[in-house]
C-alpha cells in the first residue's frame, strides 16, 4: 500500500553538493485535525498522543537528519489548520524549501482541500519555479477505518501535479512516517541544489569593474 | 558656566562627520560615494530612500507563546546556563533561517527562530513594526533591516536605543562583508538562501564587534579617541602619507590606528568618514590577528560611505618595531603594489622623523589618570567634542579598573539618561553610596563624570571648569583638530 513516487531528475543535483551543513524550511499545511502536529511528534519526538489540541498560529521544531551523508537541519514550520489561527499566510510561506501537505485518508473533505492548500501556498510563497517547487503529499491515519480515500485517488492527484512523492502514514503507528521525512529533506535538497549557488563567488566584483576606468583627466581628488 | 570661547576638542572643519544631528545616528540615510567617484565626483542625482517607517509596539501580549515547553527537543530551554545568558543576540532572514546567533549551535535553534520570524510577522501582518518587548526585567529589541531580521535579548543595563544601535552596527557589519545591495539582491533571487554559506568565518567579526559594542565607550559615544601626539608629530605623520600617496590616483581614506586610537586619518577632499564605519575599521584590524603576519588586501564596504560597493583596503602594520596598523582605501581593484610600494615610503619618512619612536612612546605611556593629573575627586570622565565626533577618556584607576563593567554599565544609563527620546535631559546629578555621578550635554560637548561619593556639590562646577581647561590646554594633543587632505 505505500508508494513512492520521485521524479529522478531531482535527484541527480544532491551528488554535486557542497559539504558544508544544510537547514531547510518545511512548512506542514492541510485541515485541521488531520494529524500535522502528531506527524511532526512523532517524527521529531517519537511520541503520540490521542489527545486533541489544536495549534494556535504555529509550532516549530527542529530536527537533525543525515541525507546522503550531509548533515541537515529541518525547521519544521506546524501551522494551525483552523482557519481562524490563518493569519500570517505569507509569512510563513516565505523562503520555505518544502511543503507538505497533508489529509485524513478517513475524511473526504479533507483530500478535496488539499488542491486549495497547493494553490495557497504557491500564491502566498511565490516560489520562483511554481512548477518544480517540492511538494510532498501525506495521507495520514491509514490505522483507522473505513477509509474513505483510495491510495490510487491520492497517487492519482499527486500525478496530475508534476508527480508529488505520496506517502501513507500513521502518527499514531509510526508507520512510514521517518521514510516520509527523509523524502521530504531528499527533495528540498535537491531543490536547493538544482539551482547552482550562484554567490559562493567572490562578491560584487562587477560593480567595481566601474571604478577601474581611469578617471578623467579633471578629477584633481588625489 | 559659561568659561571657554571654544569647548576642548572642537574644530570648525571636522576630521570625522559629526554625529550630532537631530536624526538617529543609526537610521541616517547611507550614502552613495562609489559611484560618485566613479563619476569623477559629480554628485548622485537621486537617492533612494532607504527610511522605513517605524512605529513603537510595546506590551505585546506573550502569553500565546506557541513553543512547548515539555518536550524533549527544547531541551535547550531548559539548558538554565544558556538561556539565563546576560545577553544574547540572533540574526536570521526574513524567511525564518538562522544566521547567527552569539551563543549555542544556531541549527539546533532553528525553531527558536522560527518563533521570532513569527512575532516579527504577526506585528507586521498589522502594518505595524514590532520594536521591543519588555518583560520581566528583559529587554526583547527588534531590528527589522531589510532583509534581515536582528534581535537583541538582554538581561543587562542597556536601553532599548542603545540595543538597537548595537544591532545597527551588526548589520552593517554583514553589509560591510557583502555589501547591501548585494544582500538585497540574494534574498530577492532567493528567499530561501542559506546566509551562512557567504558568512563563514564573519561569526568571528560579530562577536568581537558585540564585545568592543559592550566595553568600548568610543561606541556608545558614537565617537572617536584619538592617540595622544603633539600636533607637529601628527601633522608630520599625515604630511609623510599624503606626500608617499600624491602620485597615486583613488585612494579615498588613509587611516592609521594604533591600540584601538586613531593616529591620523588622510581623506580624499570632498569624502568623509563616518564614526561608525571608522569603528568597523577598528573591529577588523582588532579581530584580525592575520595582518599582523604580513600585507593584506581586502574588499571592505564601508557601509554609511558607499553601502552598494567596496572600496579595496590595503591593510598593513608599519614595522615590526611599531605596532600601527595602516590602511590605504581605495577604489581600485588592482593596485596592491602599488599601494605596498606606498606603504614603504610612508615608513621611511617616518622613521627618518622619528615619528615611529614617537607613537611608540606615546602607546608606551598609559594616558594620565585623574589623579596623576591634579584632579583627585574625579575617578573617571568621558568627553566627547560633538563637532568633531572625538573623545577623551583617562586612564581607568581604581576602584574601576578591576571592574570595567561596573564603569560601561553607569556611563550607559548616564548615557540613557541624557538621550532618552522621551525625556531627554541636559544635566544631571546623583549622589549615591558608592560614588557621585555627573553627566551634562551641551551644544558643543558632552560630559559624564564619575566622582568620589563625598565630593562637595558646591565643588563640583568648579572641578568641570578645571578639568574643561586642562582639556582645552591639551587639546592639539588628545584632539586630532587638522583635516588632511590629498
Amino acid at each position: 500500500m505505500i508508494h513512492v513516487s520521485f521524479s529522478s531528475s531531482k535527484f541527480t543535483a544532491v551528488a554535486m553538493a557542497s559539504r558544508k551543513k544544510v537547514l531547510l524550511k518545511v512548512i506542514i499545511l492541510g485541515d485541521s485535525s488531520v494529524g500535522k502536529t502528531s506527524l511532526m511528534n512523532q517524527y521529531v519526538n517519537r511520541k503520540f498522543s490521542n489527545q486533541y489540541k489544536a495549534t494556535i498560529g504555529a509550532d516549530f521544531l527542529t530536527k537533525e537528519v543525515t541525507v546522503d551523508d550531509r548533515s541537515v537541519t529541518m525547521q519544521i514550520w506546524d501551522t494551525a489548520g483552523q482557519e481562524r489561527f490563518q493569519s500570517l499566510g505569507v509569512a510563513f510561506y516565505r523562503g520555505a524549501d518544502c511543503c507538505v501537505l497533508v489529509f485524513d485518508v478517513t475524511a473526504p473533505n479533507t483530500f478535496k482541500s488539499l488542491d486549495s492548500w497547493r494553490d495557497e501556498f504557491l500564491v502566498q510563497a511565490s516560489p520562483r519555479e511554481p512548477e518544480n517547487f517540492p511538494f510532498v503529499l501525506l495521507g495520514n491515519k491509514v490505522d483507522l477505518e473505513p477509509r474513505s480515500i483510495s491510495s490510487k485517488r491520492a497517487q492519482q492527484w499527486c500525478q496530475s501535479k508534476n508527480n508529488i512523492p505520496y506517502f501513507e502514514t500513521s502518527a499514531k503507528e509510526a508507520l512510514n512516517v521517518e521514510q516520509a521525512f527523509l523524502a521530504i529533506a531528499k527533495n528540498a535538497l535537491a531543490q536547493q541544489n538544482s539551482a547552482v549557488d550562484l554567490y559562493n563567488e567572490f562578491p560584487d566584483q562587477i560593480k567595481l569593474t566601474y571604478a577601474q576606468k581611469p578617471p578623467s583627466s579633471g578629477s584633481s581628488c588625489c | 558656566m559659561s568659561f571657554l570661547e571654544v569647548e576642548p576638542g572642537a574644530a570648525g572643519e571636522s576630521l570625522l562627520l559629526t554625529t550630532d544631528t537631530s536624526q538617529p545616528f543609526d537610521d541616517e540615510q547611507m550614502s552613495s560615494s562609489l559611484e560618485e567617484i566613479k563619476r569623477d565626483g559629480k554628485p548622485k542625482e537621486t537617492d533612494e530612500s532607504n527610511n522605513e517607517n517605524i512605529s513603537n509596539v510595546n506590551n505585546y501580549d506573550e502569553n500565546s507563546s506557541p513553543v512547548q515547553t515539555d518536550n524533549e527537543e527544547n531541551e535547550l530551554i531548559q539548558d538554565k546556563k544558556w538561556a539565563l545568558m546576560d545577553k544574547h543576540i540572533f540574526v536570521l532572514s526574513l524567511a525564518g533561517k538562522p544566521i547567527y546567533s552569539r551563543f549555542g549551535n544556531e541549527d539546533k535553534l532553528a525553531w527558536l527562530f522560527g518563533v521570532m520570524q513569527t512575532l516579527v510577522s504577526f506585528i507586521q501582518s498589522n502594518e505595524d513594526d514590532l520594536l521591543s518587548i519588555s518583560a520581566a526585567g528583559v529587554n526583547f529589541v527588534f531590528a527589522i533591516k531589510k532583509p534581515l531580521i536582528l534581535v537583541a535579548v538582554s538581561r543587562k543595563q542597556e536601553s532599548v536605543p542603545q540595543l538597537q544601535s548595537q544591532l545597527n552596527y551588526i548589520y552593517n557589519q554583514i553589509a560591510s562583508i557583502l555589501t547591501t545591495s548585494k544582500l538585497i539582491k540574494i534574498y530577492e533571487q532567493r528567499q530561501n538562501y542559506d546566509l551562512r554559506r557567504l558568512l563563514s568565518g564573519v561569526e568571528r567579526l560579530i562577536n568581537h564587534l558585540l564585545d568592543f559594542c559592550e566595553s568600548e565607550p568610543a561606541f556608545l559615544l558614537k565617537a572617536v579617541q584619538c592617540l595622544s601626539l603633539s600636533s607637529s608629530v601628527r601633522g608630520n605623520i599625515s604630511s609623510a602619507i599624503i606626500s608617499s600617496c600624491s602620485k597615486i590616483k583613488n585612494i579615498v581614506f588613509a587611516i592609521l590606528l594604533a591600540n584601538n586610537k586613531l593616529i591620523t586619518l588622510v581623506r580624499m577632499k570632498k569624502y568623509s568618514l563616518h564614526p561608525s564605519d571608522l569603528h568597523l575599521i577598528f573591529n577588523l584590524v582588532q579581530a584580525t590577528e592575520s595582518f599582523k603576519t604580513g600585507e593584506s588586501w581586502a574588499p571592505i564596504c564601508l557601509p554609511r560611505f558607499d553601502s552598494s560597493g567596496f572600496l579595496y583596503g590595503y591593510v598593513s602594520y608599519l614595522a615590526e618595531d611599531c605596532q600601527a596598523c595602516l590602511l590605504l582605501l581605495t577604489v581600485e581593484r588592482e593596485v596592491f603594489h602599488t599601494l605596498a610600494e606606498a606603504k614603504q615610503r610612508i615608513v621611511e619618512k617616518l622613521r627618518r622623523n622619528n615619528c615611529l619612536e614617537a607613537i611608540n612612546d606615546s602607546l608606551a605611556k598609559p594616558d594620565l589618570s585623574c589623579v596623576s593629573s591634579g584632579f583627585i575627586e574625579v575617578r573617571h570622565y568621558l568627553y566627547k567634542a560633538k563637532s568633531t565626533a572625538q573623545f577623551y577618556q583617562p586612564s581607568v584607576s581604581p576602584p574601576y579598573n578591576k571592574y570595567p563593567q561596573v564603569l560601561s554599565n553607569m556611563y550607559k544609563r548616564l548615557h540613557q539618561r541624557l538621550h532618552c527620546p522621551a525625556r531627554p535631559l541636559k544635566l544631571f546629578f546623583e549622589r549615591r553610596a558608592t560614588e557621585a555621578i555627573f553627566a551634562w550635554d551641551t551644544v558643543g560637548f558632552e560630559l559624564y563624570i564619575i566622582f568620589e561619593p563625598l565630593v562637595e556639590t558646591s565643588n563640583v562646577v568648579a572641578i568641570i571648569t578645571r578639568l574643561l581647561n586642562w582639556m582645552k590646554e591639551r587639546e592639539d594633543n588628545l584632539f586630532h583638530l587638522h583635516v588632511p587632505t590629498f
